[in-house]
């Protein structure tokens, strides 16, 4: 994997980006993301995953990837640590931002409260339900203050009438940060209300790129069964 | 009574040391490793836990014996024959117990880290701290299962006084005697033992918890 030379303040970019897990293949010929938001989406095992942990560096991958100094992950599953979800979030800022114990304290209260686990600060983490901990592995993706945020379904377990919060929180921190933001998502809304462009994987591959605002246009039979679903009657 | 005591608690402590000192690794490698021989380990571990001690203490004072292959270091009815017979005792049930332990967490849990930009470094002393408290019951089941044992001690050791009587040979040897109240004491030491060994697995538990 090569870096290309350092890229414009907070962006993701990738260039002839290939990567395997298993037997599943990736293959981007080209990927950016800026503040404006890129999302990404595609059915189960289209790849949205793995081009998320190819362009944080986190699996190999062959091509060029610039992404910012300090990045941040929410993942579908979140992993917590042994901890309550205040240590949880405050254990990581201190390692992720080499702070002082206080300030990742401090720093960790507020993202809970953001998220509206503070009544959970003390409760351990893995008793947490699984909207919960997708909160708190938002929590601790924000209070590291990222320059590149990564989410992976972010919200696929949150409550529906929780998630527009949420969303306001993301694009509150991008909107003020300038963070660039990519979020492989299964929910139309979440690619509306937080990325201007969007690519459509399938079989490890973009099919489409376009703008958010074009996608009922893209002629996708995915992204019509999303569409679909969206204008069910109530 | 102390000195037996006292050797119990030293060779168990010596075996179980160089026993975790192995089976760790072993676990570690049988859980996050490449090679195909993984599975050669688990299996070698998994079927060492049926090992019966006597087994064990048969092999090794014959290796030994004085006309046997290690006749020449001299060391039977030594507590170094006894400590290298129960670290083969004990060796797969720490083994066994850490592969359970450290394939227990989420296997994601260092990706996640890594993907939060903590610096490797924490991440292993992060991780380290998810399965302290399992690798620590790992390795008190080791030391129950040592100080317990009496075939292999027995064998190796050759329950001689002030040499290599332990609490378990020394229990027989008082049976043996009709002597039930000295046996009676032997074993309420040795359940004593336990117990403060086990106080201090949780309290070292709930410090990591």
């Amino acid at each position: 994997m090569g870096l290309i030379e350092a890229a414009s303040v907070n962006e993701v970019a990738a260039h002839g980006l290939a990567a395997r897990r298993g037997t599943f293949g990736l293959n981007v010929d080209r990927f950016a993301a800026t503040p404006g938001g890129t999302a990404v989406l595609g059915p189960n095992g289209a790849g949205k995953t793995t081009l998320l942990l190819a362009l944080q560096g986190l699996i190999a991958s062959r091509g060029a990837i610039a992404r910012p100094a300090r990045c941040a992950a929410v993942f579908a599953r979140p992993a917590v640590l042994r901890a309550g979800a205040l240590s949880n979030v405050a254990t990581i800022v201190r390692a992720a931002c080499a702070t002082t114990a206080h300030d990742a304290e401090r720093r960790a209260r507020r993202v809970l409260a953001d998220v509206g686990l503070e009544a959970f600060a003390r409760a351990d983490a893995r008793t947490l339900s699984t909207g919960q901990r997708q909160r708190l592995a938002l929590a601790r993706a924000l209070a590291v203050e990222p320059e590149a945020l990564f989410l992976d379904e972010p919200f696929a377990n949150i409550d529906a009438d929780g998630r527009p919060a949420l969303r306001e929180l993301v694009a509150g921190y991008v909107a003020a940060s300038g963070c660039a933001l990519v979020v492989a998502t299964s929910f139309l809304a979440d690619a509306a209300a937080l990325c201007e462009r969007c690519v459509v994987l399938h079989d490890g591959s973009v099919t489409v790129r376009c703008d958010v605002a074009q996608l009922a246009g893209c002629g996708d039979p995915y992204v019509g069964a999303l569409l679909a679903e969206a204008r069910l009657p109530a | 009574m102390l000195a037996i005591a006292g050797l119990s608690v030293a060779i168990s402590t010596a075996s179980t040391a160089i026993a975790a000192l192995f089976a760790i690794p072993g676990a570690l490698w049988i859980v996050h490793g490449r090679s195909r021989a993984r599975a050669l380990l688990h299996a070698v571990f998994t079927a060492g836990l049926g090992l019966p001690p006597v087994a064990v203490g048969l092999a090794v004072a014959f290796a030994f014996w004085r006309s046997g292959p290690f006749g020449a270091v001299d060391l039977l009815y030594t507590p170094g024959a006894m400590i290298i017979a129960q670290t083969i005792v004990v060796l797969p049930l720490i083994g066994t117990l850490g592969v359970v332990t450290l394939g227990g967490g989420d296997p994601t849990l260092a990706q996640q880290l890594a993907g939060l930009g903590v610096p490797r470094r924490t991440r292993l002393t992060l991780l380290a701290r998810e399965v302290a408290p399992g690798l620590v019951a790992a390795v008190l089941a080791g030391f129950g299962r040592g100080i317990a044992e009496v075939g292999a001690a027995q064998m190796t050791g050759g329950n001689i006084e002030g040499q290599t009587r332990v609490l378990t040979t020394a229990t027989m040897l008082s049976v043996g005697k009709g002597d039930f109240g000295e046996a009676f004491g032997y074993v309420a030491v040795l359940l004593g033992i336990m117990i403060v060994v086990a106080g201090v697995a949780m309290t070292l538990q709930r410090r990591w918890a």
